[in-house]
């Protein structure tokens, strides 16, 4: 569908309003800061990505699968699924869509199991991935449905090729810039902004980390709203700001505790 | 800090919020609770069943399709179908209304507007009219017009970079009576694909797509990569199917998928129509994976004789017509030299006499079968008793067509099943117009211009449309 985002069940139904996100997100925040709700997102993102590298999926197939996990708490409480069962379904079904060949059950669940042992056994001490098959697959359809069918997702890369092909630069500035892309899928730009926007703030911010003051020139003649590209650059910024003074290793157990959590079925 | 994480190695952990799941629940609606389907299967393909229904309140009496995927969970196909076709949007590409996920027994099913032909069922009926010596009475226009609304469809699926990868005449739909009367519905998009970027070679995923007949001769030879001029080729065969009702490439069918897609009786039934490609026509066939088997397994001097005039000729399709040159230019066995579906819409066919026309049947008198019911044998009990019914109500209708079921020598699937002619389920009319009004506002909000805001309740929400 690369030629119609502008048609697309992306751009119609899934470029978030702020406000509306930060009202559906009431619950969430009332018990989590702004602060700690984005660092538990973090996390997650991380989960998702180190899967996805695990399984040999594409950056591409990641991205949709992060795109899939926000979009669902951005209409849910955390409480709702947990989402250490989230992340690894929305990798299963992203590479479905993706058409990256199906990865088998067994082979997800032990990935889960092996990713959530040797890489975040920070977050998780000697609890084991504590899901099966059939939890996932009952998740999956939780997860279309709250997704609305909604699977095709643009992403920021294919327009960050393009831009940079244009500029006519060298590898480095594509380098540091795709680099920003898979960073910005940290914060909530991608609920909120179209990808090609993404894009241009992501090549922004390379610019000027690269010294490049000279491509100010492309930046002003694209026939872009200049204020929502500063707007994205300035969540991206501000999430390497709030890196800077985290130490994830240290706090994620507090914050997943903290965290809302789904309850049983009442006891009779 | 660790406390919970501690608590919890030993128990199960609560995956779903208790409150959540009953909420969803309520919400969700049943498709069995809504529509009217048993005993109506109209369709049996590789990936599904699809049913006749009608919405159990009345609040239209418009026909559905109701196609329920194979197996349960959410097979790739599956996916593929659901991903795409919730994008699609174009008069001439089937239009997916809902999507019902049955969480208990875990099958999928896809809502579908209701088409009442399809180009396999019209090339039945031509085929067997002219095995009686009856004539068929269609407009002059109809395969033209057929023609062009495939590829405008077509042209649509590709310039949003989807292939269809199985197009053949089963999965060619033409509407029925009703406001959008012979139109074209390309459908079953449970192969097709996103070709912008392969992840893998097209031909690993699954081995074997394209059913024979309408396959590319690329593809025969082993080509890794499906592209638009596969798709191409077999409207190609589709419309040579059209003018002659002989399926140009019939070939002795084998039952079972093979991973091998080298395959060379259909290899030898495209050469004795099209004669054996020449060098100069197709440079590159010398670099296909399966060359040297075909420089084995064939010899040029067999099809001396053979060419695509003298083919469409015996079928009384005169070599210097327009249809002819078109033809020609859509089935051209090099593939980087076929024309694309856009430069196919610009041919002079389409602008001789006599004009296309968006009801390709032009006003006149449909004179094919409605849709007729299968039964499965091994379902009898339950179909059976319902199928009784269904024909007490239809004898009760004055105007039923009388018509009779064709033997048919190249049955796509549904063998064993028991065909009859019955009367769908609520007959009994209940016309209430106000619920169409209603669906008509509720289809804008969906697709009209930019939603505004991005909360549930202001979203045109597709689960819930209906
Ligand atoms: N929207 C529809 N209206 C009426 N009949 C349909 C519709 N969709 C499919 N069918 C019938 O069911 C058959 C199988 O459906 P299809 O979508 O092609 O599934 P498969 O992937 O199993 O081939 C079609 O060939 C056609 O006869
Ligand atoms: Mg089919």
């Amino acid at each position: 569908m690369a030629g119609n985002f502008w048609q697309s069940s992306h751009h119609q139904q899934w470029i978030l309003d702020k406000t509306d996100l930060i009202r559906d997100r009431q619950h969430d925040l009332s018990i989590l800061s702004d602060e700690e709700y984005q660092k538990i997102f973090n996390f997650f993102a991380s989960i998702i990505q180190v899967l996805g590298e695990q399984l040999k999926l594409r950056q591409q197939v990641i991205a949709t699968a992060t795109v899939y996990f926000k979009r669902f708490y951005a209409r849910n409480s955390l409480k709702c699924i947990d989402p250490l069962l989230l992340a690894p379904t929305c990798v299963f079904l992203a590479s479905k869509v993706e058409e990256f060949g199906v990865i088998s059950n067994s082979r997800l669940i032990t990935t889960c199991q092996t990713v959530i042992k040797n890489k975040f056994g920070y977050a998780y001490g000697q609890q084991e991935f504590p899901y099966r098959t059939n939890h996932i697959l009952e998740c999956e359809f939780y997860l279309l449905e709250n997704l609305d069918c909604c699977l095709i997702v643009y992403q920021p890369y294919r327009p960050l090729l393009l831009f940079v092909q244009d500029i006519g630069q060298e590898d480095q500035l594509l380098t540091y810039a795709w680099r920003i892309v898979n960073d910005s899928l940290r914060t909530d730009v991608s609920l909120l902004y179209p990808p090609y926007q993404i894009a241009i703030a992501a090549l922004h911010i390379a610019c000027v980390m690269l010294g490049k003051e000279n491509q100010k020139s492309w930046f002003a003649e694209l026939n872009v709203d200049m204020d929502k590209i500063q707007e994205i650059v300035r969540s991206i910024i501000n999430l390497y700001e709030m890196w800077k003074s985290y130490d994830e290793k240290k706090e994620i157990q507090g914050l997943l505790a903290k965290m809302p959590k789904p309850k049983p079925a009442p006891q009779r | 800090m660790g406390d919970n994480f501690q608590n919890n190695k030993t128990m199960a952990p609560v995956m779903m919020d208790y409150d959540f799941k009953v909420k969803t629940q309520n919400e969700r609606s049943k498709v069995e609770d809504l529509f009217d389907f048993e005993g109506c299967k109209v369709g049996r393909g590789t990936y599904g069943h699809v049913y006749k229904a009608r919405r159990k309140d009345g609040s239209d009496t418009k026909d559905y399709a109701l196609k329920q995927i194979e197996g349960t969970g959410l097979s790739m196909s599956a996916c593929r179908e659901i991903a795409l076709l919730r994008e699609l949007k174009h008069p001439n590409v089937i239009n997916l209304i809902r999507v019902f996920l049955s969480h208990t027994d875990r099958k999928v099913w896809l809502l579908f507007d209701y088409a009442e032909h399809d180009l396999w069922h019209i090339i039945k009926f031509h085929r067997a009219a002219k095995a009686n010596k009856k004539s068929v009475m269609v407009p002059k226009g109809m395969v033209k017009s057929l023609l062009y609304q495939i590829l405008d469809g077509i042209h649509y699926l590709h310039s949003n970079w989807v292939l269809h990868r199985d197009l053949k005449p089963a999965n060619i739909l033409v509407m029925g009576e009703g406001p959008e009367r012979g139109r074209v519905k390309i459908a079953d998009m449970g192969f097709a694909r996103l070709f912008n970027a392969p992840l893998k070679p097209l031909a690993d995923l699954d081995p074997v797509v394209v059913t024979f007949w309408y396959r590319a001769p690329e593809l025969l030879l082993g080509a890794r990569h499906y592209t638009k001029a596969i798709d191409i080729w077999a409207i190609g065969c589709i419309f040579a199917e059209l003018l002659t009702s002989e399926p140009i490439f019939h070939c002795r069918q084998e039952d079972i998928k093979t991973s091998n897609p080298y395959h060379h009786d259909q290899l030898d039934r495209i050469f004795n129509v099209m004669g054996f490609p020449q060098e100069k026509d197709w440079e590159d066939i010398r670099k296909m994976p399966e060359h040297a088997t075909l420089v084995k397994d064939f010899k040029r001097s067999n099809y001396q004789n053979c060419s695509l005039s003298k083919y469409m000729d015996r079928h009384k399709i005169k070599p210097d017509s327009k249809a002819f040159s078109l033809l020609q230019r859509l089935l051209l066995m090099d593939p980087n030299k076929r024309i694309t579906s856009e430069q196919a819409m610009q041919d002079p066919y389409f602008t001789e006499d006599p004009p296309t026309t968006p009801d390709v049947f032009a006003g006149c008198p449909i004179p094919y079968p409605k849709r007729e019911f299968l039964t499965d044998d091994d379902q009898e009990d339950k179909s059976d008793s319902k199928a009784r019914q269904n024909q007490q109500q239809q004898q009760q209708q004055p105007n039923t067509q009388q018509n009779q079921v064709q033997a048919n020598s190249h049955d796509h699937g549904a063998n064993n099943a028991k065909r009859m002619r019955m009367a769908g389920p609520n007959q009994g009319n209940n016309n209430t117009t106000g619920g169409q009004q209603e669906f008509h506002q509720q289809q804008q909000m969906m697709f009209g211009g930019q939603q505004q805001g991005g909360n549930s309740q202001q979203q045109g929400n597709f689960q819930q449309r209906y």
